[in-house]
């Protein structure tokens, strides 16, 4: 990729897809014999989702979820696209894309939970705990990152970037982000 | 009617909330203030006032605070049923105003509605739904109150179980023993989502747009509600001290929030260090410039702050 706004690669297209198949191991495993309905959350988490859900050998519902986007003036989250399935009694699961400060995630299970469902577990491409402001127990996940803004495979920047099928940390002028995947090992 | 001159009446549809509101008016011989009221009102102290609380949120906010003036002085003056109209918000600090919400069962008043207006079931339904709707989200979205939590009120009545006359006797019951709030008080006891209505001053822009971001998603938060000393001279007086920016009760989690550049936080991140020490059980986040950048860019605020 050439584009200026890009830095270092965090993840190959290889590395997603061999986590994605181990993390949907987990999930087969786990909810072997039940029925879970996965829940993707609209609009950065469809192309993991759609990775995820090809890999599950284990029968499941798949429905939508979207929030309405933080805009100063609205005082509360709406959902604005809800699920279509009764959730009284299943067992869910949410797809997250990333899940830093836990807010939206936090109000997304406050309100799933609400509708008395068996279980309430969360699935999510990224976790980046250093970032976690509301409490949120994240029970699958394919990567940990550290505090760096990233992009691709769904996750964007002002819209651009979800198409990328590997995921970039987005350049950093201060040189910061080079220096903390160069300790994990990512980049020159 | 004892300590009260008012009585707001906020209801849900069908609730016999609008019949108990002028019932409850002839009974004590109060003014009713319902819509058609409210206009004349409101014209009559300022024609460019409008009825409705205006959408731009600067503007909301002088419309709040004249119209809740307004309907203080009012309270001063005469004694009236406010139906409606974010009462219960407008005159949440006024030790006068006694709040009264009206709910019932969604069969029991689906049944109204067909009675009422001769609707078959389904087109009842569809009808409560959407005016359901359409006043939480006026109430939700013009005075950011969740208007069926009952930590609003002081009285909360389902008529399900009563008619409007024992509905009303009820009222004037509850409002005959309810103490007069200490002077102050009041205001803390109708809450934001049940939790803190205090007019808060940040001592910076980031601060009152994080407590914006907190409040979107539902996340309760006390504004530095505690100073915690750190060291103190040899006469045991303290000399230094920090007080985190907010304390999230659901998390019991102080956050710190800081702007400056990291490499001009060390005075800062001393205290946090000392706080640490001398404060093992107290769990603490300082959100740094770097991360509030990260949280901005992710709620798409960046451009205003760059």
């Amino acid at each position: 990729m050439s584009d200026p706004r890009l830095g270092t690669r965090v993840f190959t297209r290889e590395e997603i897809q061999r986590r994605v198949e181990e993390v949907a191991r987990e999930i087969d495993r786990d909810y072997k014999g039940e029925r879970p309905v996965i829940i993707v959350i609209l609009r950065g988490a469809v192309y993991f989702a759609v990775d995820l859900t090809r890999a599950l050998t284990i029968p499941f519902d798949l429905d939508f979820m979207a929030l309405s986007p933080f805009r100063l003036g609205l005082r509360r989250a709406e959902i604005e696209k809800d699920v279509d399935v009764d959730l009284k009694g299943r067992h869910v699961l949410i797809l997250e894309d990333i899940v830093d400060t836990g807010l939206t995630l936090n109000f997304l299970v406050r309100n799933l939970e609400r509708r008395l469902p068996q279980s309430v577990r969360v699935c999510s491409f990224l976790n980046c705990p250093v970032r976690r402001i509301a409490e949120v127990e994240v029970h699958y996940f394919c990567f940990e990152i550290p505090d760096i803004y990233v992009v691709g495979y769904g996750l964007d920047f002002r819209g651009d970037f979800r198409n990328l099928q590997e995921v970039y940390a987005l350049y950093d002028p201060s040189g910061r982000s080079t220096q903390v995947l160069k300790q994990m090992g990512k980049g020159r | 009617m004892g300590n009260f001159s008012v009585i707001t009446v906020s209801r849900e549809v069908e609730s016999l909330g609008d019949e108990v509101a002028l019932r409850l008016s002839r009974i004590l011989g109060y003014e009713l203030i319902n819509r058609e009221q409210w206009m004349v009102l409101l014209e009559g102290h300022s024609p460019a006032l409008s009825p409705e609380p205006p959408e731009e949120e600067g503007e909301r906010e002088r419309w709040m605070a004249e119209v809740g003036k307004l309907l203080e002085e009012l309270a001063e003056k005469r004694a009236f049923v406010l139906l409606g109209r974010g009462g219960q918000k407008l005159l949440a600090r006024c030790a006068k105003a006694f709040h009264l919400l009206v709910v019932a069962p969604v069969p029991v008043r689906l049944r109204r509605i067909m009675e009422r207006y001769r609707q078959d079931e389904v087109t009842a339904s569809r009808i409560l739904a959407e005016q359901d709707r359409q006043r939480e989200k006026f109430l939700l979205r013009f005075f950011g109150v969740d208007w069926r939590n009952p930590l609003h009120y002081h009285f909360v009545l389902n008529t399900a179980f009563y008619d409007v006359e024992e509905s009303c006797q009820l009222v004037l019951e509850a409002m005959k023993r309810t103490r007069p709030p200490v002077s102050g008080q009041q205001e803390s006891f109708f809450t934001r989502e049940g939790f803190l209505e205090k007019p808060v001053v940040f001592s910076h822009p980031s601060e009152e747009e994080f407590a914006r971001i907190l409040d979107f998603y539902g996340i309760r938060w006390l504004y530095e509600p505690r100073t915690f000393p750190l060291e103190w001279d040899s006469e045991g007086n303290v000399v230094e001290a920090f007080a985190p920016d907010f304390y999230l009760p659901d998390f019991d989690l102080f956050i710190e929030l800081t702007t400056q550049k990291q490499k001009l936080t060390w005075r800062k991140n001393r205290k946090i260090r000392k706080l640490k020490e001398l404060y093992p059980e107290v769990k603490i986040k300082v959100v740094y410039a770097r991360d509030y950048e990260h949280i901005l860019r992710k709620f798409d605020l960046e451009d205003d702050h760059e």
